[in-house]
């Protein structure tokens, strides 16, 4: 069976535009996989156009946001739109997406953020404690909270860890997968692919994951880790703790999971997950 | 933005144990002008019928045993050829022109068993022009971050040409290392009874936040005297200032590393890679 995408995508990478429009087939014989660019003609409703002059102004105000953090500077910012049709065999759909990433700098402190959309608040919020962060790592605090954005980024590690007792990884229903079929809610086996690109061969994999817990209450007077300092490592989580105080750095090992809250927004990590308020 | 037009063709081959798992074709061309980069993926003919002759080429040398990934770029400029090995845990990145003498530099590292944990505070000496990845990570890396450089020794000479590069026509091209040269003139260069010889790295990593260098060896040994014993892959961290200070000694002529494939920004570019014969303190 072949797939098809055609997809055009506007990306604000530091300053410089890039408009990419392009189209391509991928197919699986066997063991060998082959992609290639190809023709795929669309009816023109089926892929939007892209405002460029609206994406840039959005892009711009990210890179604004932070005029008032004091002493933090944007080290890189990626800010993406794109609109995608998809073919395989008899299926034909379409999506859009955003994707923003950027990295905060301080004195030699990096927070990164990923998000799935283009509003600044989440960064502005990071920025500004990272903006009243003291250098010195202080005692992690023994019980604390996580914002939902670095539970996110910790979830595709959870699913490729040892399982844990206390709480459930579950694929959210939704969406189409990299086959064409829907989304559906599964908490092992993985019934769906994952295919980001028509360059990639498309593998089962937990999409869009999220993690449930009998226990949702979360104390909001805890110190809270809102956002990850440097990469996910589930036994080393660097990440910038804001205590109400002085917010300070520290490197987390994961403990028992005492809460998840109910509310949930999507990340694009991994092949997409749901971040939710946690406690440990 | 310099304006300025850019084409790429590229096909990519996947194979495992003599078997084609994966085979890639990528063309397009990138439009850089004052609003930015147009990139789309209108093919030029003569650049995928370069690069598929390359691929014929190189498909004749695929080894049965090992992980191998082929690929053939050409642009207006070159035609370039880029082989990947992985055999037993170990990696290489070579050409058509290497691949052999680069092989069998990688199957004399598969680790045979019995190997000891690196000891702390014993000399380097690095062997296969393995200390250009050292020279990458400290000195290539700063480069391209505008760092000022490190007090490297007088006898020691680092080239390291940066250039505008872009991994596919879909990015925005970076200054990045095109090549690292180190050379030495009149080093000393006095051999330690016992020292570690580092014969293969596995990758490195430059922090520009904090100045640090990583770097992951994948094979060495511990020589003393006439004993050689294998050294499990370890890990060294440094400041770059403290690498600099580290370098005691070179010799010989620069030897080509079997390639880095360097990533920064998500685009992964070949550096080539050569250096003498190295001796540093463990940093």
């Amino acid at each position: 069976m072949i797939y098809r995408k055609r997809g055009r995508v506007l990306r604000w990478e530091n300053g410089i535009v890039v408009r990419v429009d392009e189209s391509g087939l991928a197919l699986e014989e066997r063991d060998l996989f082959e992609c290639r660019p190809a023709p795929f003609d669309v009816r023109h409703a089926e892929l939007d156009e892209l405002d460029e002059g609206d994406f840039l102004s959005a892009a711009s105000s990210i890179a604004a946001s932070i005029h008032d953090a004091e002493g933090v500077t944007i080290e890189r910012l990626i800010v993406m739109h794109g609109v995608a049709v998809h073919e395989y065999g008899e299926k034909r759909w379409s999506d859009a997406s955003h994707r923003v990433h950027v990295s905060l700098v301080r004195g030699r402190m990096r927070a990164l953020l990923d998000l799935a959309s283009l509003d600044a608040g989440a960064i502005v919020s990071v920025a500004r404690t990272l903006a009243r962060t003291g250098a010195a790592a202080r005692p992690i605090p023994p019980r604390m909270r996580m914002a939902p954005n670095v539970v996110a980024a910790l979830l595709p590690s959870l699913v490729a860890g040892a399982p844990r007792p206390e709480v459930r990884l579950v694929q959210t229903a939704g969406g189409i997968d990299g086959r064409g079929d829907p989304v559906i809610e599964a908490t092992s086996g993985w019934p769906n692919w994952y295919r980001p690109s028509y360059r990639v061969r498309p593998l089962r994999a937990p999409l869009d994951v999220r993690l449930e817990c009998a226990v949702t209450e979360i104390d909001r007077g805890l110190p809270v880790a809102v956002a990850l300092l440097g990469p996910v490592d589930v036994g080393a989580l660097p990440v910038l703790i804001d205590d109400g105080e002085r917010p300070f750095p520290a490197t987390l090992r994961l403990g028992r999971i005492e809460a998840v809250a109910t509310q949930k927004r999507w990340y694009p990590y991994g092949a997409g997950s749901f971040g939710a308020e946690m406690m440990l | 933005m310099t304006p300025g037009r850019y084409a790429v063709a590229t096909l990519e081959e996947l194979w495992s144990g003599g078997l084609l798992l994966e085979r890639r074709l990528s063309h397009g061309r990138a439009i850089q002008d004052e609003t930015g980069i147009t990139a789309d993926d209108v093919r030029d003919d003569a650049l995928v019928a370069a690069c598929s002759a390359a691929l014929d080429a190189m498909r004749a040398r695929v080894l049965s045993d090992a992980r191998m990934r082929l690929i053939a770029e050409a642009t207006a400029a070159a035609v370039v050829q880029t082989i990947t090995v992985a055999l037993a845990g170990l990696s290489i990145v070579t050409s058509p022109e290497h691949l052999d003498a680069d092989v069998e530099t990688m199957r004399r590292c598969i680790p045979r068993g019995g190997e000891i944990a690196a000891p702390r505070g014993v000399p380097l000496v690095w062997k296969n022009g393995s200390g250009a990845l050292l020279l990458h990570e400290a000195a290539g890396h700063p480069l391209e971050h505008g760092r000022a450089d490190a007090a490297w020794p007088p006898w020691l000479q680092i080239d390291v040409p940066l250039a505008m590069r872009r991994a596919t026509f879909r990015d925005v091209p970076l200054l990045r290392m095109t090549t690292v040269a180190a050379r030495q003139t009149g080093a000393p260069f006095s051999l330690p009874e016992e020292h570690v010889e580092v014969l293969l790295v596995d990758g490195g990593s430059y922090e520009p936040l904090t100045d640090m260098v990583t770097l992951k060896i994948a094979a060495a040994e511990l020589v003393r005297g006439e004993e050689v014993t294998r050294v499990a892959p370890f890990e060294l961290a440094g400041s770059r200032a403290a690498i600099a200070q580290a370098v005691k000694g070179a010799k010989g002529d620069p030897i080509r590393y079997p390639g880095v494939i360097c990533s920064r920004e998500g685009q992964e570019l070949v550096v080539a890679s050569y250096a003498p014969v190295l001796l540093t303190e463990h940093p």
